[in-house]
């Protein structure tokens, strides 16, 4: 019997060794075994083959924190190859049956996938791979949230026959740190967001101490970094960072490591998706009403936080996101919301709850957006390089230098490849009838990551304790431009 | 000589399923080795064991994946220099490699003997808790973990094209197969059975119990913690959540997938589970009946619950049955009037799972 078993595990090591060897030869005879050259994306599996077309996959989410944004992101992709490329979409009700029809420059793009994340990089790693190493995409427009972003761009420097523009991811790292020449972000990050709140705050308000409650990953710690950058730099002090784990649903415990309201001037919050209004009541339970003259907050902070903590919310500041808010309108921007109502019936969004509503609703939030001007950059790249992607080193560098004029404000990119963005800063205010609604308040031009040095490839990423609170020159400090019932007083 | 048919039967088969692995890098599309296979082989090696643990041991420990996540977080710590993220020791792979695997097997050793006195479900709650501890543990301390996970991990150069990670996994996954198979029947393998069996027996016949539930549980973290390695080779970063409770769950659904009393059932239960992960979508209509991504993990649950009602030895458990109901099939071959044959009852006693 032992013999036997002696006999078995003789042929298995046998065979085992067989495997390593094959192993080697494989590696030998194929050399260009590595990721990049193994799969050639446009090739494997392409019914249009040849590799000429533009075999476009989107990474959305369809779980986790943002998952109800899915439609939202790739209608936002959709939109802009509706406009500019020709697209039609295959349903009038939802994005994500997909669109046929696109094509710039003589170039037909093709839609191979839509990639499901759940705000892990695990899964949008796996999913990115699914769209270019099985289905052979070679341009991704994606992802959605701020870790996921740092490892796509990894991705996308592992593999730098792929072309990838952000959607709406706003960890800083991306671009600042990973710098992967292949990687575009036309739109701000979670500090750029964050900037001329402190200054605002500091300068106007006669805020002198701040204490920050974040939410404990990449975006949280962005945005944070933003503000702390922006509010000490002005001569402010941050007195307390408290950062609850993303997901959190009972904050009282984190609430309760924040000082009072009569011994700080002010709180700042970037606690995000369902955590926003379970913070503010547990706030509201652990420290007493609120008062919203004394709360400032990044994108989460919204009209609709009002429905279940009552009008007292108005006053509050809140940071800025890639679009503006309603009160603004200019005649791009009502060119482009009619866009979206011309190109879908619905679209179930998460501003509708996911119920169909009116596609401008989603349109005018910038997860929609976010995607939209990664589909507007993708187009005209195209029409610069005259629809001929085979120079991909000349494509990237045409990317790189693109000037996009876009509804929301003009945006270039920095010689990382992220965006230089206009900040629109809005403060939650009573309307008429005592609702609480956004109003635009001032908008703070030609942001980009650095924070004027704070921030560079060889700091440390935004954390817990980063940046130090300092007073620093910024330059965008004493430029902002004052927002007027909606008219910019330029 | 009459187990000669079993070595031409069971082993031959064996053999043959390794070679069509060896050679199908040659057959199959490069993702199909290089995501599909590769992905199935590091999670089957995970979940073997899991296997391990419960069918020689009696222990079903819900630790295994915190055992993969340490491993791959310490080599990415060992490994990266500069960056923002982790330790950025800076060492020689190879070094990284065997600092990993010594503090994963250290790890195991010290956890598995804290767990050494507790059986049954008592076990499976502290291998849980201690799966709870080791997310926040990483989640907290960012030092070792980011902030926000470890990324930019590279493969050491010997294991630089993807095809020959594929071809680690399936040299390692032999190897814990051969291995854990040759276990049971040294001295050491028999004494953890006979504690799996009647702890309180062996105890009085001198043996150490605790001891060596918590020799097993250390063995199995330091192949687990080879698992590890291969993923954060593989995927390139890791992060806390992909160590948290969900993935946890998962491992374990895996080797119950594939017959929790069945080593080459962790492979198995692994290519389901990343089959049904990746393909499922591309079936034509599936998403007119609601599955999309956003339903995998019902359509695992589901399958799950089907192949516990139907067999709780999992997908091996079926293929054995069938197997069992062919060969009698052939064997009543001579009177085919006999119409259906008998339920065939391959009852393993083997079975550790929950039992105290």
């Amino acid at each position: 019997m032992s013999r036997l078993k002696r006999r078995t595990a003789l042929a298995l090591s046998v065979t085992a060794g067989l495997a390593l060897v094959a192993a080697g030869c494989g590696g030998d005879g194929d050399s260009t075994g590595l990721p990049a050259d193994e799969q050639s994306p446009a090739g494997a599996g392409s019914p249009s083959g040849a590799g000429d077309g533009i075999r476009l996959g989107i990474l959305g989410q369809c779980e986790g924190p943002f998952g109800g944004f899915h439609e939202d992101v790739v209608a936002g992709t959709t939109l802009a190859l509706a406009r500019f490329a020709g697209a039609t979409p295959n349903s009038t009700t939802s994005a994500l049956e997909g669109f046929s029809g696109a094509e710039v420059a003589g170039t037909p793009i093709e839609l191979v996938g839509i990639g499901c994340g759940d705000d892990t990089a695990d899964r949008i790693v796996q999913e990115v791979r699914r769209l270019v190493e099985q289905l052979g995409a070679n341009v991704i427009i994606g992802p959605l949230s701020g870790d996921e972003g740092i490892a796509i761009a990894e991705y996308a420097k592992a593999n730098p026959e792929l072309t990838v523009f952000a959607g709406i991811s706003g960890s800083q790292e991306q671009t600042l740190q990973v710098q992967a020449p292949n990687y575009f972000r036309f739109y701000g990050d979670g500090a750029i967001w964050s900037a001329g709140l402190g200054d605002l705050l500091h300068n106007q308000e006669g805020w002198d101490t701040v204490a920050v409650i974040a939410d404990d990953y990449s975006f949280g710690h962005t945005s944070a970094a933003g503000f702390v950058a922006d509010f000490c730099a002005v001569g402010g002090e941050v007195t307390h960072r408290v950062f609850p784990p993303l997901g959190t649903t009972d904050y009282s415990s984190y609430i309760a490591q924040l000082p009072n309201p009569d011994e700080v001037d002010g709180y700042f919050w970037a606690v995000g998706g369902t955590g926003t209004q379970a913070a503010l009541e547990a706030f509201v339970n652990g420290k007493g009403d609120l008062t919203g003259d004394q709360h400032a907050g990044n994108l989460f902070f919204n009209p609709d936080l009002a429905q279940a903590l009552g009008t007292d919310i108005a006053g509050a500041y809140v940071g800025g996101f890639a679009t503006l808010p309603a009160d603004v309108r200019t005649p791009e921007i009502e060119e482009y919301l009619a866009a979206a109502d011309e190109t879908w019936e619905t679209i179930p969004g998460s501003l509708s709850g996911n119920e169909p509503a009116p596609p401008s609703v989603a349109a005018a939030f910038g997860f929609f957006y976010g995607y939209y001007t990664a589909g507007v950059a993708l187009v005209e790249s195209l029409e610069a390089v005259g629809g001929d992607i085979s120079d991909l080193d000349a494509f990237h560098e045409v990317i790189a230098g693109l000037a996009l004029d876009l509804p929301y404000g003009d945006i270039g990119l920095d010689e990382n490849r992220s965006g230089v963005v206009d900040v629109g800063l809005s403060r939650l205010v009573l309307d008429e009838s005592g609702e609480v609604v956004q109003e635009t308040v001032a908008i703070v031009p030609g942001v980009d990551q650095t924070f004027g040095g704070t921030f560079s490839p060889d700091t440390p990423s935004p954390g817990r304790d980063f940046p130090a609170c300092e007073e620093r020159e910024l330059p965008w400090v004493g430029n902002a431009i004052p927002v007027v019932d909606g008219v910019p007083q330029s | 000589m009459n187990l000669r048919p079993r070595l031409t039967g069971e082993t031959l088969a064996l053999a043959v399923l390794v070679l069509f692995l060896v050679l199908l890098p040659s057959l199959a599309t490069a993702f199909f080795v290089n995501f599909v296979m590769t992905q199935t082989l590091i999670l089957g090696l995970a979940a073997a064991t899991i296997v391990f643990l419960a069918k020689y041991g009696g222990m079903t420990s819900l630790a295994q994946l915190l055992m993969f996540g340490v491993a791959g977080f310490m080599f990415g710590n060992a490994a990266l220099e500069g960056g923002a993220r982790g330790l950025n020791l800076g060492w020689h792979p190879w070094a990284a490699v065997g600092f990993a695997i010594v503090v994963t097997t250290l790890a195991a050793f010290v956890l598995g003997a804290i767990a050494s006195r507790t059986t049954g479900i008592y076990f499976l709650m502290l291998t849980l808790v201690y799966g709870v501890i080791g997310y926040f543990v990483f989640a907290q301390i960012v030092e070792i973990s980011g902030p926000g996970g470890i990324t930019s991990i590279q493969r050491p150069d010997l294991l630089g094209p993807p095809v020959r990670l594929y071809y680690a996994g399936l040299l390692l996954s032999v190897l814990a197969y051969v291995g854990f198979r040759a276990i049971r029947r040294t001295a050491f393998g028999l004494a953890l059975q006979g504690v799996r069996d009647d702890p309180v027996r062996m105890a009085s016949l001198g043996f150490n119990v605790p001891l060596h539930r918590a020799l097993a549980f250390t063995l199995a973290g330091f192949v687990a913690g080879l698992a590890g390695l291969l993923n954060v080779w593989w995927n390139g970063q890791i992060d806390p959540a992909s160590i948290s409770i969900g993935p946890t769950l998962i491992l374990l659904i895996i080797a119950v997938i594939g017959g929790i009393s069945s080593l080459g059932g962790a492979w198995l239960g692994a290519f389901v589970y990343v089959l049904v992960f990746t393909y499922l979508r591309d079936l034509p209509l599936v998403d007119r009946i609601g599955i999309t991504e956003a339903r995998f993990n019902t359509v695992i649950g589901v399958i799950v619950l089907a192949i516990m009602v139907l067999s709780p030895e999992g997908l091996t458990g079926i293929i054995q049955r069938l197997r069992g109901r062919l060969r009698r099939r052939a064997a009543t071959e001579p009177a085919p009037s006999d119409g259906r044959s008998l339920p065939v009852h391959t009852t393993q006693k083997e079975l550790g799972g929950t039992r105290s």
